[in-house]
C-alpha cells in the first residue's frame, strides 16, 4: 500500500498485534471456563424413575401406609385410594404421621374425605392437616398429592410422583 | 579446622558493608537493631513483618491476638486434615465406615479428628471474635495515613468469614451420617427457594436432583481443595493489607497523640513502620510515631508473643480434643428424618428465623427458607460489607476501644450480636422435638424413633 504513511503503518501493525494477542488470550481464558463449569452440569440424571410401582392394592390396610423409599403416605379407604406426599414443602425434611384419635369426615373440593392422622415436621415445626393443608409453622403451602393408577400388566399401584393432582382426586378400584 | 559456626559468620576483620549480613543465619534473638532488621530481611517467613512496630499495638488487651489464633487454628486444620485425606474415603457407600474407622481402627484416629473438629470449631468463634474486635474498635477506618484503604481489607476479613463457614457446612457433610444429610436437604433446600434461579442453584450444588454421590464429591471437592486454596490466598492478602495500611489502626490513634509532642528526628532508616515506601510513607511522619522510645523491633517482640498465641492455640485444641469426643451419628438414611433434626451450633440462628419467617399476607406467602435463609442472612451481609463507608465517625477514633462518637454504631453492632446469639440460644437449648418450644426444666415427649 503505498498511500499508507510510512510512519503510521508499523505503529498500527503494532497496535492491531497486541489487541489480537490480548483478544486471544481473553477468548482462550472464558472458552476454557465455560467448558470448565459446563462439565458441571450434568447431562444423564441417575436419579430414581418417578414413576414407581408401590405393590398390589390388597398388601394396603385400610388408613395409612408410609413408602419411606418414594417418602409418600398412601391412604385406604375400602376401594378409594389417595396419595400424599412426605416432603415438607418448606424445607424437605420428611415429616411424621400422627394418628388422630378420632378421625373426622369433611368435604374437599366436593369430594368427601375422612381424615384420620395429622403431619409434623421435625425440622421447623411445620403442622399439616390430614388432607395436607399447612395449618401452622413456616410451611408456605400445602403437601402435594400424587397421581396413583393400577398398572395394567400386574395391576399393582403405581405412583406418578412428576404428575401432581388436585384434592379431589380419588383412585377407586372396580 | 573452621567449625560450622566460624563458617556462618564473618571474620571480625571483613569490613561492614551495605547489605552484606554479619550471619549467614538471622537470630530469634538479636544483639543489635541491625540483627533484629536482618532476621526481617533475611527470612521469607517473617518478612511480611515490618522491622520495626509500634509498641502498643502489641497490646494483649486491644487485639486479643484473635486474627493470629483463626491463622493459628488454619494451620492446625491444613495439617490435620492431611492424613484425613489420605484416611477417608468420599464414596456414598465407604464414606460412613471410613469416618468409623478413623474414629474406632486407625491409631490416634481419633486424636486426629477430634484436633481438626475443635479447630474448626473453634475458628468459627475466633473468626468471629475477631470480626467483632474489629468493628469495635473502628479498625476498618483509615487514620492519619496516606494510601490507606482499611475497608477493602475488611471486606476481605467478612469474605473469610463467609469461607470459613461454608467450610464447615461441607466439612461436616463429610461422614455421610444424619447430621450431613439432612444438613444437605436443608441447606440445598434453602438456596432452591430463591425464585426462578433456585432449583438450577440447587441442582449445580448437588449435582443432580437428589442428594447422592454426586453431592458427596462436589462438597469433598470444595472442602479439600477450593475453599482452603480460596481462605489461603485472601490470608495472604489479608496480611499484606495490613501492612500496606500502616499495621494496626492502633498505630494510627497513638501517633495522632505522639505528633503532639515534638520529637527529634531519627538519623537514617530504611524501613519505615510499612517497609520501604515510596514518597510519604502512609503512616504518619516519620518523625514521631517511629521514634525509638514507641517502637520495638518486630524480632523478638512481635515474634514471641506471635509464638505465645499460636502456641497456646495449640495446647488449647489438644485440651479440648482430649477431652471432648467427636461424634458420629447414624449413617445418612434418606428415609428417617432425626427428630429434632438440629444443625450445629453456629447455624442454629438460621433455623430459628427460617423458622420463623413465613409470611401469608391474605393468599400470598413468602416462604421462610427464602426470607429467613436468604434475605435475612443476604441484608446482613451486605450491610457488615458496605459498612466501613457508612461509618461517618471521625478518624480520631479509629483504633479505640469505645470512642464517643461511635457510640451509636458500636451498641446497634453489639445489639445485632446479640439478637444472632439469643436465636442461637433458643435453637440450641429450647428446642425440642417437632421444633416445638420446650423450657429446660420441661420434659420432652417420648416419640417413636421410626414409623
Amino acid at each position: 500500500m503505498a498511500e499508507t504513511p510510512k510512519d503510521s503503518a508499523p505503529k498500527d501493525r503494532r497496535e492491531f498485534l497486541w489487541k489480537l494477542g490480548t483478544g486471544a488470550g481473553v477468548v482462550a481464558i472464558a472458552a476454557q471456563t465455560v467448558a470448565s463449569l459446563r462439565s458441571l452440569v450434568p447431562n444423564v440424571s441417575y436419579d430414581a424413575p418417578t414413576t414407581v410401582k408401590v405393590g398390589l392394592p390388597d398388601e394396603f390396610p385400610d388408613g395409612l401406609k408410609f413408602l419411606p423409599d418414594e417418602r409418600l403416605f398412601v391412604f385406604r379407604e375400602g376401594k378409594t385410594f389417595h396419595a400424599i406426599s412426605a416432603v415438607c414443602t418448606h424445607l424437605g425434611c420428611t415429616v411424621r404421621a400422627e394418628a388422630l384419635s378420632q378421625p373426622e369426615d369433611t368435604t374437599i373440593e366436593g369430594q368427601r374425605l375422612r381424615l384420620t392422622h395429622r403431619f409434623s415436621c421435625p425440622c421447623h415445626g411445620s403442622r399439616y392437616r390430614g388432607d395436607g393443608a399447612a395449618v401452622s409453622g413456616p410451611a408456605p403451602k400445602a403437601l402435594a398429592w400424587y397421581h396413583l393408577s393400577v398398572s395394567p400388566d400386574d395391576g399393582q399401584l403405581t405412583v406418578d410422583l412428576a404428575r401432581e393432582v388436585g384434592q379431589d382426586f380419588r383412585l377407586t378400584l372396580a | 579446622m573452621a567449625t560450622i559456626k566460624g563458617l556462618l559468620k564473618r571474620s571480625p576483620d571483613t569490613p561492614e558493608a551495605p547489605g552484606v549480613h554479619p550471619q549467614a543465619l538471622w537470630s530469634f534473638r538479636p544483639r543489635s537493631d541491625r540483627e533484629a532488621g536482618d532476621a526481617i530481611v533475611s527470612n521469607l517467613l517473617l518478612h511480611w513483618f515490618p522491622s520495626k512496630v509500634y509498641k502498643p499495638s502489641l497490646d494483649w488487651s486491644y487485639s486479643f491476638w484473635l486474627g493470629t489464633a483463626s491463622a493459628a487454628l488454619f494451620l492446625l486444620l491444613v495439617v490435620s486434615g492431611l492424613p484425613l485425606l489420605m484416611l477417608y474415603v468420599p464414596s456414598v457407600e465407604r464414606a460412613y465406615q471410613s469416618v468409623k474407622d478413623i474414629e474406632y481402627v486407625v491409631t490416634f484416629g481419633w486424636w486426629i479428628r477430634a484436633v481438626h473438629r475443635i479447630s474448626a470449631h473453634l475458628m468459627v468463634v475466633a473468626v468471629a471474635l475477631h470480626l467483632v474486635r474489629v468493628f469495635l474498635t473502628g479498625a476498618y477506618k483509615n487514620g492519619v495515613g496516606q494510601g490507606q484503604c482499611r475497608e477493602w481489607n475488611w471486606v476481605i476479613g467478612v469474605v473469610m468469614l463467609l469461607l470459613t463457614l461454608f467450610l464447615s457446612f461441607t466439612g461436616y457433610l463429610l461422614p455421610w451420617d444424619q447430621l450431613a444429610f439432612w444438613a444437605v436437604t436443608v441447606g440445598t433446600n434453602i438456596a432452591s427457594s430463591i425464585p426462578w434461579i433456585g432449583p438450577t442453584v440447587r441442582e449445580l450444588l448437588i449435582g443432580g436432583r437428589t442428594i447422592e454421590q454426586a453431592t458427596l464429591i462436589r462438597f469433598y471437592v470444595l472442602h479439600c481443595i477450593m475453599l482452603p486454596g480460596a481462605l489461603g490466598v485472601l490470608f495472604a492478602y489479608h496480611m499484606w493489607r495490613v501492612r500496606k495500611d500502616g499495621g494496626l489502626a492502633k498505630a494510627d490513634h497513638e501517633a495522632v497523640l505522639a505528633n503532639q509532642r515534638p520529637v527529634p528526628p531519627v538519623a537514617s532508616k530504611t524501613y519505615t513502620l510499612l517497609g520501604v515506601a515510596r514518597g510519604t510513607a502512609p503512616t504518619v511522619k516519620v518523625t514521631s510515631v517511629e521514634a525509638p522510645d514507641l517502637t520495638v523491633s518486630a524480632v523478638p517482640d512481635l515474634t514471641r508473643r506471635a509464638a505465645i498465641v499460636v502456641l497456646a492455640t495449640f495446647a488449647l485444641v489438644s485440651i479440648l480434643a482430649s477431652a471432648i469426643p467427636s461424634p458420629l451419628e447414624e449413617p445418612a438414611n434418606a428415609l428417617v428424618t432425626p427428630n429434632p433434626a438440629k444443625a450445629p451450633w453456629y447455624f442454629l440462628w438460621l433455623q430459628e428465623i427460617v423458622t420463623d419467617t413465613t409470611i401469608r399476607i391474605g393468599s400470598f406467602t413468602i416462604n421462610g427458607a427464602f426470607l429467613g435463609g436468604v434475605i435475612l442472612p443476604g441484608l446482613l451481609i451486605t450491610l457488615l460489607t458496605v459498612w466501613p463507608w457508612l461509618d461517618r465517625s471521625s478518624a480520631l477514633s479509629t483504633g479505640r476501644w469505645f470512642p464517643k462518637d461511635r457510640r451509636t454504631q458500636n451498641a446497634m453492632f453489639l445489639a445485632l450480636v446479640l439478637l444472632v446469639l439469643v436465636f442461637t440460644v433458643i435453637g440450641m437449648f429450647l428446642r425440642g422435638p417437632y421444633w416445638n418450644f420446650y423450657w429446660p426444666w420441661e420434659a420432652w415427649p417420648e416419640i417413636p424413633a421410626r414409623i
